[in-house]
């Protein structure tokens, strides 16, 4: 979370919204982002419902929330897809931003 | 299993944000590129 928010500014120039998904409920992600005062758009998802349509339900809660991101472009198209194997197991923003870079839409 | 392919389209999805207002993946479409990040919990 640290590094996309050094980086936060970089990707609105580049056009990109992050959003934050999770299974916390509201009130957590309310004090989380005022104590880290963190600009993504957080989105509590105690139902689980996106993250089990995004393939995260067997890794996030039997194995222990691994993280995982995705990189969909202006068509509603995936262009980048990165699922955790390990807790510290997060892609570089240059990684993403390099695509966002080099082929913009 | 991963159930989101690269070069596919993304499925659409609506939550409320923590304030409560209603975020669809399609408001982006045409708009914006989005980042969805998983988060593996905050605490």
């Amino acid at each position: 979370m640290a590094q996309l928010r050094r980086d936060y500014e970089q990707f609105v120039s580049l056009g990109t919204e992050i959003l934050v998904a999770g299974p916390e409920k509201a009130e957590a992600f309310r004090e989380y982002w005022a104590k880290e005062n963190l600009p993504f758009i957080g989105l509590p998802d105690p139902e689980h419902r996106v993250l089990k349509l995004y393939g995260q339900e067997v890794k996030l809660f039997k194995l222990g929330r691994l993280p995982a991101q995705m990189l969909i472009d202006k068509n509603a198209t995936v262009r980048f897809v990165h699922y955790g194997h390990s807790m510290a197991d997060i892609p570089s923003n240059e990684e993403i931003l390099s695509l966002l870079t080099s082929s913009p839409t | 299993m991963p159930r989101v392919e690269l070069n596919a389209k993304a499925p659409d999805f609506t939550l409320n944000d923590f304030n409560g207002k209603t975020i669809s993946l399609a408001d982006f479409t045409g708009q914006k590129n989005v980042l969805v990040v998983f988060n593996r919990g905050f605490f």
